[in-house]
Parts: structure tokens; sequence; C-alpha cells
């Protein structure tokens, strides 16, 4: 293993900053920022003691201004924190800020480096309460291991990954998610602007450069309120409006999506059939044409109410581009992987100049352009036609064997059509009714719970067992649905690694059965539902329990 | 398949036909025949390249000696670019039916930008810079030098193009504007020059307008096609201003005071060489003394100035004696540039015509008219004796003497000539147009030349003005109407709004508060109902901003934005593309958008919305041209004096082409469906519905024609719903698509003949 990180003599982690006179649980002593972690010692000793990785840390506090104590606290990932009291009178709030602002610079490199695979199951966890269930079920009560469990959970859920590009599909922003910022007089000559969260995430979204304003500012520099009201009075809000205050933080933000505009701009556009910039062929030279001359004199000239019309509209046009690419983002995000894999299959083995890769794109386009797909014979557009044997299964879904008839739909349809026929032509013979109390016995067994009405099982379940029950006997059936899987996918047994693990399964089926199965089957008995609830459950194990005993008695057959 | 025109056999490269493409094949035919000219009418989208194609080609391999050339002229770069993929279809299909293997030579020809494949050169961003730079390393006398002095870096594509490619013949095949890069790059030739030699023996040529309209290019490029050629001029509604524009100059202070430096620097570089080499201004002097034809010296590179006078008319005689020495001649464009500069020191308005300006100038500084005509030719010979290696510098010396040249060639009545002043708030900026009021002088030779010249569009009407205003005599004169087998293009035309207020553009109720908010409610309520993309066009710029600007302060935008993105067109050509490409993406992704644009601006006249990305186009207003300019009220009263056409006719012919350009990009195809919404009352009028073009009008019934916004929303979201079911092949089959079969039953023919209406 490594040596002890605690010893300071053993340090050889480049040293970023040291401040001294930090006291922690009232104790003396110096704070070392390191390459990756941070850590404090007491006065006179050289060891650690107080270390932490910057990739456990969550985020960082600091005490408001004003207050005696200056103080900065670590919130770890656990929950855990650590508060650093800064001693020292004369330089306490500088050291504080210098620490303060290294670690802002650090912690989010640490963020992403964290455990991308931990990250991940947490993620699968949270997203899907059904699996979370089920890891309780199987693995907290120790059914399975975890590796077990999430042996082909990973690798499955990656394949699903790559084809449906994620399981979570993320909302968009709606375009008008300013206009939702419904500004209302209060009556004392001020405005209220409602904010949501949403609409903040919008915003966030949409314009990120708001964001990085308000990560550098709330809480040290002003309260969220005074942010956000800062934020509607801006001249960035309003842009329309001339810039008023040289104090706007926001004027920055302007600034940036202005340059984010133009190098859009400058990156000019992929379809070259909307490249108005090189779609004439021949421009006319300067001073030729009819045109009146664009005046060289260009801002001086233009009225204020020109440039922020002007500006209104660029406005616009950025904020469209801004909301589709938040829109968009997540996809290209997820999309990254795969197309790097193919970029590089490809450079691999051509390295013509930069505008090789271009004309595809331009064929494809032109192609598109010159085709009438109705004066094409048939072979333009291929479609997958679905091949059904029966097309009667496809639309009803498998049937049960077990069921006699087999009714194709136009069964159905000619009994409907002789039903309806007979109605046509039914007359209520009024002399010869039913005697009343045969009607009403007759009324009786046709209501649920009646002879007649014993086959809807699914009816009385709900409403003869208890709803506490009913979630049990849910998750037992996932539980075994998924112990089910594990076992079944073992099959055919071609490999000794197989072979363990198959008679592991089988090995935790039973333990299922003991642990979970029984003691269920027991409260039920208690409780005195004569229902059989689990005996599809114990068909599902016994059909597996068939299987591996079919399965064991072969190996044996083979191996004497 | 194969089809019988008029004896004909026509291979045409698709399983089906529309019946107005054989009417428009029997129209073109009959054009040929007659040698003559012809002004076709047929709606986008109904394939009008390819039957264009099919029939021409088809009539050169029946009548090689008849029809020796195609020339095809189309606007923008992506147009040509399609035109050549349509051809190479065309010659594949050719091929696989007859089994011969295809012996036409077909090229796409487009400025170097888009051709060169220098590596230094091609990455430059516009055409100017590129056309320098190539200049810069291919020009003899820098050839010259290289010779003896290696160093001095050339274009090693153009030299061995130069070397070799002359000799050997490119081989039969369609070369597009990639494939002729690609040829380029195996050979180690440039393509630029390549193409430009092969343009002389080539079956096809596709290139824009200016190499045959614009005579500074014309003539270097265009000059030695055959007569036997036939010329189509495809999207030609706006050809008239195409060739006004390529006459035309505008000479500000500041193209005066960059000419004064350029003619101290000639000054300077004379007497230099002087001094050095007095031997080559003598020489000059020789040459032009015996008028020797400059074609013999001239290498195709040098060409960069080229004549602005037109092919038939170029001089010549010998430049005269007053401007043959060069210092003579720098002294003499100086006094012109003195002359011009007192001009603009005016601070009222001036009208003249070419006379009166050459009168003036004879009076005030004793020039000449003759002089005066060979400026061009003569600053010409100057710069490349004074081997003067960076040309775009004096591109303000050259305009000088374009314009020279112009107002002293065509002065009889044909061209007009300003001073005037634009007054701005800070400083007066007079500007010198020399605005050419006659379409027809840049075009005439064209007409003069070729045998059969074929003017078509899809917005051609009313068609009997094209042949008045380019003052020619056409033989065939039609207008095709799209058949339908589904109504799939539904104009209406608003009128009111809900309110009962008119909604118009007119100029005394353009700031109208109530036509602005009923138009932000038409918009509004349209983008709650139009699946996709809508595109709006308004009728200036001006006019956009500041309607924009009130609803946004209105709230109409933010509502708007509820249900889609907008995007708006600005002046800056880049910032608008990528608006463009955005709009385009959120189209496509299922978002919806808006693309707010202009009539007459490059989005109106270049992009195709076809299905989803543009399910209604809006036309706010009628688009006509700002008739207070003195420039538009001069050319009008040309027109009137001229060609006897009455000024509103005119205004509101070019307002109604400008619209059905407009409205007309969303439908392109019989597959394609769209709303088209007219928004301003004046449309309903018979004069102003009476120039759309057939095929839209048609589909405007009576009841469509002063709408409030409520029934446009109810007529549309009728129209919307139709037209999402499902339209099959079957539905099309034997009413507006044919089979072979379908296609020769005489019934149908007789149908067919119905579709053109001659005019």
């Amino acid at each position: 293993s490594e040596s002890d990180p605690n010893l300071i003599s053993s340090e050889s982690y480049l040293v970023l900053l040291v401040v001294k006179r930090v006291r922690q649980r009232k104790q003396d002593g110096t704070l070392y920022l390191m390459a990756e972690r941070i850590a404090w010692g007491p006065e006179g000793k050289d060891r650690f003691t107080v270390s932490h990785l910057y990739a456990d840390i969550r985020c960082q506090k600091i005490s408001p201004d004003g207050k005696a104590k200056i103080q900065l606290q670590l919130v770890l990932h656990t929950g855990e924190s650590t508060t650093f009291h800064f001693a020292n009178e004369s330089t306490a709030l500088k050291d504080r800020d210098a620490t303060k602002e290294l670690l802002q610079q650090l912690l989010p490199k640490f963020k992403k480096k964290a455990n991308k695979e931990l990250e991940e199951k947490n993620r699968m966890l949270q997203e899907d309460p059904v699996l979370f269930q089920l890891y309780k079920d199987l693995v907290v009560s120790q059914v399975i291991s975890a590796e077990e469990f999430w042996a082909n959970r990973l690798s499955l859920s990656s394949v699903e990954h790559s084809i449906s590009n994620n399981n979570k599909q993320e909302v968009g922003i709606s375009a008008a998610f300013l206009a939702d910022i419904r500004p209302q007089t209060d009556g004392c000559n001020g405005l209220r602007y409602n904010l949501t969260t949403d609409i903040i995430e919008s915003i966030f979204r949409t314009y990120p450069t708001v964001k990085q304003k308000y990560s550098e500012n709330v809480p040290h520099n002003m309260t969220e309120k005074e942010f956000w009201t800062r934020f509607f009075q801006s001249h960035y809000f309003h842009r329309d409006r001339i810039s008023t205050g040289l104090q706007d933080i926001f004027s920055e933000c302007a600034k940036q999506d202005e340059k984010g505009l133009k190098s859009m701009v400058t990156q000019g556009v992929k379809n070259p059939m909307v490249d108005l910039l090189s779609l004439e062929d021949k421009t006319l030279d300067e001073g030729y044409g009819t045109a009146t001359v664009p005046t060289t004199s260009n801002s001086s000239n233009k009225s204020l109410r020109e440039n922020s019309n002007s500006a209104i509209i660029k406005r616009f046009n950025h904020h469209s581009a801004m909301v589709l690419a938040a829109g968009l983002l997540c996809v290209i995000f997820r999309d990254a992987p795969s197309d790097q894999a193919s970029e590089t299959s490809s450079t691999d083995g051509n390295s013509r100049d930069s505008d090789f890769f271009q004309p595809p794109l331009k064929k494809v386009k032109l192609q598109e352009a010159i085709e009438y797909d109705d004066l094409q014979g048939d072979s333009g557009r291929k479609t997958i036609s679905l091949n059904l044997k029966k097309s009667d299964r496809y639309s009803h879904g498998p049937t049960p064997l077990q069921s006699q008839h087999y009714t194709t739909s136009q069964d159905i349809i000619t009994s409907i059509s002789i039903i309806q026929h007979e109605m046509r032509s039914y007359k209520p013979r009024l002399t010869q009714v039913m005697s009343s109390s045969a009607a009403s016995s007759a009324i009786i067994a046709l209501s649920p719970g009646g002879v007649l009405m014993q086959g809807g099982a699914q009816q009385t379940i709900n409403q003869l067992v208890p709803t506490d029950v009913q979630s049990e006997l849910k998750h037992l059936y996932m539980a075994a649905g998924e112990l089910l899987r594990h076992f079944w996918s073992c099959f055919p047994v071609s490999t000794p690694f197989l072979e363990e693990k198959v008679v592991k399964m089988k090995s935790n089926l039973e333990k299922f059965q003991v642990t979970k199965l029984r003691p269920f089957q027991e409260k039920i008995q208690r409780q005195y539902l004569s229902t059989n609830l689990t005996g599809h459950l114990e068909e599902m194990l016994q059909a597996a329990y068939n299987k591996f005993q079919a399965w064991q008695t072969r190996r044996m057959m083979r191996k004497t | 398949f194969r089809l019988n025109i008029e004896g004909l056999l026509v291979y045409f490269p698709y399983d089906y036909i529309y019946p107005e493409q054989y009417s428009y094949m029997l129209e073109l035919k009959r054009t040929l025949d007659a040698k003559g000219h012809g002004v076709l009418e047929m709606p986008s989208g109904t394939g009008k390249t390819i039957s264009l194609l099919s029939l021409i080609v088809a009539y050169q391999k029946a009548y090689p000696l008849e029809v020796t050339k195609l020339v095809y002229c189309s606007r923008t770069v992506p147009e040509i670019e399609k035109v050549v993929e349509e051809l190479r279809k065309l010659m594949d299909y050719y091929a696989k039916q007859t089994g011969v293997k295809n012996d036409f030579l077909a090229l796409a020809l487009s400025s170097r930008k888009n051709l060169c494949i220098h590596p230094e050169v091609s990455s430059l961003r516009f055409g100017k810079e590129v056309d320098g730079k190539c200049h810069s390393l291919t020009a003899s006398y820098i050839r010259a030098q290289h010779h003896s002095n290696p160093s001095q870096p050339v274009c090693q594509f153009f030299e061995e193009f130069d070397a070799v490619g002359r000799q050997v013949p490119i081989p039969p095949g369609i070369y597009n504007l990639d494939d002729l890069k690609d040829f380029g790059r195996r050979k180690g030739w440039c393509p630029y020059f390549l193409a430009r030699y092969a343009i002389l023996h080539a079956n096809i040529v596709v290139y824009s307008y200016h190499y045959l309209l614009d005579p500074k290019i014309a003539d270097l490029v265009s000059k030695e096609l055959a007569k036997k050629s036939v010329v189509v001029f495809d999207e030609a509604h706006n050809i008239d201003n195409v060739c006004i524009d390529s006459m035309s100059v505008n000479i500000t202070r500041r193209t005066l005071d960059r000419c004064q430096t350029n003619v101290e620097t000639l000054q300077n570089t004379i007497s230099r060489i002087k001094e050095t080499d007095a031997a080559k201004l003598r020489e000059e002097y020789r040459r032009l003394v015996e008028g020797l034809k400059e074609a013999n010296v001239a290498r195709e590179t040098d060409i960069y100035l080229s004549n602005p006078v037109l092919p038939d008319e170029i001089l010549q005689e010998a430049v005269p004696g007053s401007i043959r020495t060069a210092e003579h001649f720098v002294g003499f464009i100086k006094r012109f540039l003195e002359y011009l500069k007192a001009r603009l020191r005016i601070h009222h308005v001036v009208q003249e015509s070419a006379p009166q300006f050459l009168k003036d100038i004879y009076e005030k500084v004793c020039i000449d008219r003759k002089p005066l005509r060979f400026c061009a030719k003569r600053l010409r010979s100057l710069l490349r004796t004074l081997e003067i290696a960076d040309i775009a510098d004096f591109s303000a010396i050259t305009l000088i003497s374009h314009f020279a040249t112009l107002v002293s060639t065509y002065s009889k009545g044909n061209l007009y000539d300003y001073d005037f002043h634009q007054k701005t708030p800070t400083i007066a900026n007079p500007v010198l147009h020399f605005s050419c009021m006659d379409p027809s002088i840049a075009i005439k030779p064209v007409f003069g030349r070729f045998q059969s010249v074929i003017i078509t569009s899809g917005t051609l009407s009313p068609l009997d003005i094209y042949p008045r205003i380019l003052d020619f005599r056409p033989v065939t004169m039609a207008s095709f109407t799209m058949t339908l087998a589904r109504t799939c293009l539904c104009p209406l035309i608003v009128g009111r709004g809900n309110d009962q207020v008119a909604m118009t553009s007119k100029f005394e109720t353009r700031e109208d508060f109530a036509v602005i908010r009923n138009y932000g409610n038409l918009l509004l309520e349209m983008s709650a109902i139009v699946p996709d993309g809508i595109v709006a066009f308004f009728t200036s710029y001006i006019y956009m901003e500041n309607i924009v600007a009130s609803w946004y302060e209105q709230g109409i935008l933010e509502n708007i934005q509820r249900n889609k993105l907008i995007f708006i067109e600005t002046q800056d050509a880049a910032e608008t593309s990528m608006a463009l490409e955005k709009y385009q993406e959120a189209c496509e992704n299922g978002r919806g958008a808006i693309l707010l644009s202009v009539a007459r601006g490059k989005v109106s006249e270049g992009i195709d919305f076809v299905h989803h990305f543009g399910r209604a186009v809006i036309m706010f207003g009628v688009p006509y041209v700002y008739t207070q300019s003195r420039i538009l009220k001069a050319r009008l009263e040309y027109l009137r004096d001229q060609f006897q056409i009455r000024e509103n006719d005119f205004l509101t012919f070019d307002a109604m082409r400008h619209a059905a350009q407009c409205v007309g990009r969303a439908i392109r195809g019989k597959t394609d469906y769209g709303l088209m919404i007219f928004a301003d009352k004046r449309y309903a009028r018979a004069d102003k519905r009476g120039k759309l073009p057939r095929w839209i009008q048609e589909h405007l019934t009576d009841g469509s024609l002063n709408l409030t916004i409520d029934e446009t929303v109810q007529l549309s979201k009728h129209f919307l719903r139709q037209m999402a079911q499902p339209f099959r092949r079957e539905d099309q089959l034997g009413l507006s698509l044919l089979t072979l079969e379908q296609l020769q039953s005489e019934d149908m023919l007789q149908k067919i003949a119905q579709i053109a209406q001659q005019a």
C-alpha cells in the first residue's frame, strides 16, 4: 500500500497553499492545500489530523461578511463537515478568501473524477424505484451479493444506453420562459417578478454566463434575492434599453453572449445549401450596381431607436439559438462517445485535406434537393414490413394454450354480426317473463363475488387482499423474476463459469424461497386469506428446479 | 422512359412524368425548331430543370449540327450544382438505356473561390482576395520574372495546366465543381483555368448569369461561345435587375480619394520606369499607335481588367493620340478626377442624362468624348505595362475608367446619370450614381448572338412584360399550371383583423398601431395551428425592424415564443445563415420555428423551404420597391417613354413578382403542401391578383379574398388537416402523374394541350 498520507514528512505532493494560524476544534494549526487533498495539522506536530481528498468534498461554505469569526466549512459527500477558523487577526479575511478562491478552482476538477461507476449505480438506483426495491430485497437481505446483482445490470444498461440514447429524456426549455416571469406591480411603485425553480433552471441552462455569475456572487457577495433583483434591473435582461450602470454585473454576460454569437457566426454553417455567403457566384465589385452604397459611417448615423431595434433582433436570434442548443445539449453529450469512435475510425484510413470531409454532406443535400420521390419508381423508399405468419396472434397477443376455443377475430366479427342480426329481430315476449326471485338470484350470481363472477380474479384480488400484502407480493414477484432471469440466462450451460453460476443461482432461489416466500406464505395464512396468492410463484420456482434437476441428471449421466 | 415529342426521341430518367412536363417539352421543342427565343413559366417543383435538360440534350443528340451547345445560366451556386446533378442523372440514364458510353462533356463554371485548389489561395475567405492572390501568382509578367528568378513564387497548378492541360482534352463526362477540383488535384492542374478553357468545346456549360450578362466578365469568359448555342436563363424573374446592376456604377468621395492615391502611385511608377526601362513605355506607345489587337499579347491570366462595354461593340479603332503616352493618360485621368471631385462638391441634388454630362465635361475641362471611351482599355494596357502586381488596390481607378467608358459609349438616351447627395445628420455624403435604365442593353448581344434563348422561371407573370422590358421578340410564350390531384397550396388573402380594421402595409397606415397589432395577432394565431416551420416576409428591412420592436414592446413576440422559436433575418449574411440553419434545425427536431425575413432579401431569393421547413408563408404587405428613390423614378420615366409601360403597371408587376417569389418558396413539388397567406387587403384587387402566376391565381377563390384573422385560421386548420392525410402515388396517378401508357392515350394528350396557356 501507499505511504501514510497523514505523515507530513512523507508528503511528496505539491503544496499549493499554506495558511498558518488556522484553528480547528479550538486548536491552533496550519492548513495545507495540496494537489489532491486539503489537510490540517496542529501546531508543532508533523501529522495531519484532518485530511480530505478534494474528491470527497461536496462543497465549501463561508461565514457571512461582518461576522466576528471568519470561518470556512467543508461539507463532505458523506454529510460530515469540518470547520476551519482563520485566527490571524490582521490577515484572516484575506487568508480565508485565498483559500476559498483556490478551492473554488480545484473542487470542480475533482468532482468529475469521482468514481464514475459508483455514481452510475447510484443514479440508476435513484432514478428507478423498482430497481431500488429489488436491490433492497436481494442485496440488502443478502440473497445475492451486490456484485452478482450488478453483474449483468450494468452491461445491460449500457446496451440500452446505446440503443435508446438513455432511458431518460431531458425536457427541453420553453422559448418563452422569460415571458412567464410576469412582472406585477405590487401597488407601491415596484415590480414583483415571479421566479420558480424551473424558470431559474431554464435561465441557467440557456444562459450559462448568468449561471457563472450566480455561482461567483451568491452567496458571498450578495443574497440570491439581490442577485435576481439586479438581474431584472439589468440592461442584460432588457436588451432594448441602453446600458445604464457601470456596476452592472451582467454587462460582462452581454459581452460574452456577443462573443458567443460572433464565434457561432464565424464558424459558419454546415449545410452549404443555406450558406448565404457563398450563394452568389460572382458578386458585383464595390461601386457597381444600383443598390445604394452602404454608408461607411454605419453606426454613427444610425439613430438610437434603430440601434435598439437591431439589438432586439440580435437578441431574439441569440435567445432562440441558445434555447435550441440547451435542448440539444444532452443529446449531443450522449452522442459524443459514439461520434468520436466513428471519427477516429474514419480518419485512420485517409488523411487528405480538410475539405475532404465536407463533400459528403453537400452531396447528400444536393441529392435531396433534386429528388422527386413521386416521379421515381417504387424503388425510392424502402420500408421494412412486418412479416407476420398469423396476423391474429399479432393483434391479440399470446393466448393461453389451455383455453379450448381459439377465437379468431373473424369468429368474433361473425358472432357480433350474428348477435346484431338477432337483436334486430328481437321482440320481447312480455307474457313469458322470468319470476322476480329468479331474476334477482341471477343478478346476484352475476355481481362481483357472485357464483358466476369467480373467473375475474384480477378484480377480486384487488378487493380481497389488503394493499400492503399486494405491494409485498409485487416485490416478491419482482425479486423472483430477477433471480429467475439470472437463473435462466445460464442456459445453455456451455462454460464452467456458467456451470458454477447455475448452481449458485439455484441455491439463491432456494434461499429466496426459504427466507422470503415462506414467511410471506405464513403471513397470509395467519391473516386467513384463502386465495392462493403464491401459487404461481411457486410454480415458477418449481419450473426452475425441474430444469435444474433435468440438467443435473443429464450431466451426471454424461460423467458416468 | 422514352418519349416521342413531335418526332424527337427524348429520354426521360424517371418512371413517371407530370403532364405539365410533357407540355413544357412540347413548347420548348417548338421554340428550338423555330430557332427563336422563348418565355416559359412553370411552377417550381414540377421538374422544370429535368424537362429542359432532357429535351435539349435529346435535341443535341438528334441534330448535332443545329444545336452545338447548351449554355445553362442559373443564379446561385447551389442552383448551378443542382442542375449539374440532374444532368448527371439524365446522362446515367442514357448510358444505361442505350448501352453506349456517354460522349458528352458537361461542366459547371464558377469563380476562382469555388474552384481554386491552391492550398494558400483557396484558404482565403472572400472572392476578391482569391482573385487578387491568384493573379499575383499567374500574371504573365510574374511568370516571366519567374523564368529569370526562380524564387519568384508562381502557382504550380496553373503552370502544370499551361504546360500540358491544353493539349489533352478533358475526357467526356459530367463535371460538377467538386468533380473539377478532384480532377484538377489528380492531374495537378488548375481547375478554374481548365474549366474556362473547356467550356469552349463542352457540349453543356452551366454557370451563373454574370458570365453572359455582365460585359466585364462576358468579354473574358463567354466571348468565343458558338452561335449555334441554346441559352437558358433559369429563375429568370429578376433578370432585368441583373442586367441593370452589371452596367451601373456608384462613385463616392471615398472612391475619388482612393483614385487619387492610385494616380499618384501610377505617376511614381511611370517616372521610375522611365529612368530604368524607358524602352518598355516606348514599346507600349508603338503598340497603341498601331492599334495592335490586344488579344495577341493578352494572356488568359491577365484579363482581370476587362472592358465594361459589350463584346460586339468592342472598339476596333486605335487609342486616340491624346492619351497614348503614359504621362498624358495619367494627366488625363487626373483632369477627369478633378472634374468629378468638383461635381461632388455641390450641395443639392442634380439629375442629368449622359449627353448632358458629356456636354458639361467638355465645356468645363475640355474632355472629349472619344478619349473617355478608351479609358478602360488604355488603363488596362498601362497597368500591364507597369507590371502592377496587386490589382485589388487599383479598384478605384478601374471603377472610374469603367465609368468613363460607359458614360461615353451608351449616351444615346439609354443611360441616365445622377448626382445626388445624401444628407445625413452629421456629414454630407454625396454619391454619384450612374444608373443604367435599360436592361435590354446588357442582354441585347445575347439575344442577337445566340440562336435560341429561353427565359424560364416559376414566376414570370405577366408573361408579356418581359419581352417588352428586355426588348426582344419571342416565338413562344407560355405559362403552365401545376396539375394537382389534391390542392396542395392554399392561397388566402387576409384583409382585416378581427376588429375589422383593414390590414395593409400602405405607407399612410403602416405605422398605425392597430395594423401592427393585427399583423402580430395573425402571426400569433398561425404559430398555434401550423406545424413545424412558418416563414414570414416583410416588405423591407426597416419595416420589419420597426414591427419587431413594437411586437416586442406589446409582448406579442413572447406569446409567439410559447409556440415556436423565432429567428430573424439580419443585414449580415453570415448571421442570417446561422439563423437559417438554426431555423431548419428547430423544424427538423420538431420544435417548430418562425423565420422573419424580407422580400427582395437573400433568403427570399435563394432559399427553398421544402416540406416541413415551410408549412406556411405569410407575406406582410405588398412588397413595393421604395418609390421615393430618384433612380427608380427615372427608370419608370424611361419605361414609360421608351416602352409605353405605365408606372403603376410596372410597380405592381415588380411588387407581385416578389410576393410570388416569397410565397412560392413554400411549395416545391406535388407531395409538398403549404399555406400562402397574403396579409394585405390590396391583394384582393383585380390588378394585383391578376399579376400573380396562374398556378397560384387559379386556387384563389372568391371566398378567400378578404378574410379576417379568425376566418383565416379556420380555413387554414381545415386545409392543414386535409393535407395531413396520407398521400399516395395511386392518388396522383392518371391525374397529376402519368405512366407512359397513360401519356399516350388520346384523351390525355388533349388534356395536356390545355395545360399550356399561350400569352
